[in-house]
């Protein structure tokens, strides 16, 4: 127990808020990470990690204790299953339940999306998402009829074994309710052990890219490359229905009192700005735009170099959310974007794994030297997972660096 | 209209650029040729990616047409005859199942000429060393696309080492998380993390062999 926990909370809310509003923090905020770290950090396996929540709290409680970053970036491993939510769309209470399936969650359902360590793969690898195609290019008119009576009753039973015959999908159903309740107490109680640590609560919820969802879990992501110039308009068309869904998703969230939605980004790096701006960015934005008209916030990842269509970001209201890059440039990025948008990212994981603590320090000296001024900056690794032979030293050397130079 | 399949080729017209073809060798067209001209239609749109002109989604639909190309060329090709510059041994490392950019690389090393023995994704370390003995490439390379497997690249390394394998053979590793400091680190000789780009180092790599 941290003694001035709710001060500290408070203070780093002020800081991460301020960076938000595109205002000047006291020092510039940097936003945690976790993933494969954690369960090596306490000796534990990756199966223990998914499978154990009770030893997983434990681990996760150990890595926010010893590193304290501004914004905690750990939690229970799940991986994204924003395609059960389009079929849950229609079910606000239970939405929210799939954004992230976990490894008992995949049991039940017995899918092909996921592959979880000690299942799939060997109890110490780290758990898996492959997608898939379960959807054939002539079915892209069910698709564009009904998006939630296609992905519920076609592409489902397809992806999972324990959703064949809707006898197995009764039994899968009551098992996977209870996996979303045990999911949601371990929550609970991280979000208890993190209030105690005093690190601030910004809880957030899930929506997508439309044309994302196509591409992850319905007919995989070369196909739907080569859907978009084999059948332009029905891929154009079929990112337009998912539209109604991920909103209704989404703001399944909001009944449940957040105001943030994390939205990770697959397709952007593929396309040119051409294809972007025709197939991709419009029904990105119409989600984004709906949610903004409802007080909701976004923050999206956009994975892989998105230089190409950083301009489109300012199409977007002023301080609509944040946008956290990968491997594009956060220097360009805030240049292009100041005033207009929070950035996120900057720090390479490959740095925190493979440098050492002086080159860390260097770095970050470097890079806050151009991000810091004018604010509207988070710094943060470039990807939320670190591997499990990152250095602990070379973690405490960016804290340290953060304090020092932010 | 060798010239018009190139144009088709490169200006991402799949339909004309299979129907011509198949017109052309209907026609009693020479299948070396078609080959050579499909080749030179990749170099280009390579150059057109390395340049910015063309995105990722290009390559793939490139990739596509070549391979449906292929698909009734190379039978017609007499067995022997057609050149290879040299072998490449190809997987995603070890717990890394991203194959897209392996595949897009493999697409445009085989239209360059080279011969492609790709041995999967998620692949151990032992596989390289195996394949390696089987099949006595060049050049292995090596795609990776998530930091845990920077490690997996060291430890084949390590591996090839162990087995006296590495002093006869050039390493590339390439995909998106790969840069000088990973290719320092893994021990390696080169990387790329475009396929146009790595198609070039790796003739490049070639000339090492000749001395
Ligand atoms: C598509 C994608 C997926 C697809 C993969 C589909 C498939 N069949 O390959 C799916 C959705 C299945 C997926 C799954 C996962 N992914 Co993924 N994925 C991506 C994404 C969006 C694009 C990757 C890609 O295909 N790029 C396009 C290709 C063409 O680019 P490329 O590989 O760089 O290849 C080019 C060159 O590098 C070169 N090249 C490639 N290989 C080689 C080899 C040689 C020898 C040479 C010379 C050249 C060369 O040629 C290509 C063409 O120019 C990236 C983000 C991004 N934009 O990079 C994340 C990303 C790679 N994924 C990531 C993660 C974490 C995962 C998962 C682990 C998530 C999870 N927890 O389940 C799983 C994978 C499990 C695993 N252990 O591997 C992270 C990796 C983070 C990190 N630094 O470790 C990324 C960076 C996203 C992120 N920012 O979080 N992913």
């Amino acid at each position: 127990m941290v003694s001035n926990a709710k001060e500290l909370a408070g203070k780093r809310y002020a800081r991460i808020m301020a960076a938000i509003n595109l205002e000047e923090p006291d020092r510039v905020p940097l936003r945690g990470f976790g993933g494969d770290i954690i369960p090596a950090y306490s000796g534990i396996t990756q199966h223990e990690f998914c499978y154990d929540y009770e030893k997983a709290i434990k681990a996760i409680e150990k890595f926010l204790t010893d590193f304290q970053f501004d914004w905690a970036g750990s939690g229970i491993t799940g991986l994204d299953g924003r395609v059960f939510s389009v079929a849950f769309s229609e079910y606000p209470d239970i939405a929210a339940n799939t954004t992230f399936i976990t490894g008992p969650m995949h049991d039940a359902l017995g899918d092909k999306y996921y592959r979880y360590p000690g299942r799939e793969i060997s109890e110490d690898a780290s758990p898996q998402f492959i997608g898939g195609t379960f959807m054939e290019a002539d079915e892209y008119d069910q698709l564009i009829e009904d998006p939630v009576k296609f992905v519920a009753e076609t592409v489902l039973p397809r992806a999972c074994r324990n959703l064949e015959t809707p006898r197995q999908a009764m039994a899968t159903m009551v098992r996977l309710g209870v996996e979303f309740a045990r999911y949601g107490a371990a929550g609970r109680e991280i979000g208890a052990i993190t209030a105690k640590l005093g690190y601030p609560s910004i809880p957030m919820g899930g929506a997508y890219a439309p044309l994302d969802i196509i591409g992850d879990f319905l007919r995989g992501i070369e196909n739907v490359l080569l859907d978009i110039r084999r059948y332009p308009d029905k891929v154009k068309k079929a990112a337009e229905a998912l539209v109604e869904p991920i909103v209704n998703y989404a703001l399944s969230y909001k009944q449940r009192g957040l105001k943030w939605v994390m939205i990770p980004l697959h397709l952007n790096e593929y396309l040119s700005p051409k294809l972007y701006k025709e197939f991709y960015w419009p029904t990105l934005k119409e989600v984004i735009l709906r949610l903004a008209d409802e007080g909701m916030k976004a923050q999206v990842f956009f994975e892989g170099r998105h230089d190409a269509h950083l301009e489109t970001i300012l199409e977007l209201p002023k301080g609509w959310g944040i946008a956290y890059f990968e491997k594009t440039d956060v220097v360009k990025a805030k240049k292009v974007l100041e005033g207009h948008t929070c950035v996120m990212g900057g720090i390479p994981m490959s740095l925190i794994v493979g440098g050492t603590p002086e080159k860390i320090e260097e770095y970050v000296k470097n890079l806050l030297e151009q991000v810091k001024p004018g604010g509207g900056f988070i710094l943060s690794a470039n990807v939320g997972n670190a591997p499990r032979e990152t250095p602990i030293e070379n973690i405490t050397a960016l804290i340290e660096a953060v304090e020092k130079y932010g | 209209m060798l010239e018009d399949i190139l144009k088709n080729i490169v200006e991402m017209e799949e339909h004309e650029a299979i129907n011509k073809a198949k017109e052309y060798l209907e026609g009693g067209g020479d299948p070396q040729k078609l080959l050579e001209v499909c080749r030179d239609a990749m170099g280009e749109v390579g150059k057109r990616f390395e340049q910015g002109e063309y995105f990722l989604s290009e390559l793939i639909l490139g990739g596509e047409i070549f391979k449906g190309i292929m698909e009734f060329t190379l039978p017609k090709i007499k067995s022997g005859s057609v050149q290879k510059i040299g072998k490449i041994v190809l997987g995603t490392v070890k717990e890394d199942v991203h194959n897209i950019g392996k595949d897009i690389f493999k697409v445009f090393a085989e239209a360059s000429g080279f011969e492609v023995i790709d041995i999967g994704i998620d692949t151990p370390e032992e596989k390289f060393v195996e394949a390696v003995k089987e099949h006595k490439p060049d050049i292995v390379g090596m795609s990776c696309l998530i930091t845990a497997g920077v490690t997996s690249m060291k430890k084949t390394v390590d591996k090839l080492k162990e087995a006296g394998l590495r002093d006869g053979i050039k390493i590339i590793i390439g995909g998106g998380r790969v840069d000088e400091s990973v290719k320092e680190y893994a021990g390696a000789d080169a990387w790329a993390d475009d396929a146009a780009k790595g198609v070039r180092l790796c003739k490049q790599l070639l000339d090492w062999r000749v001395d």
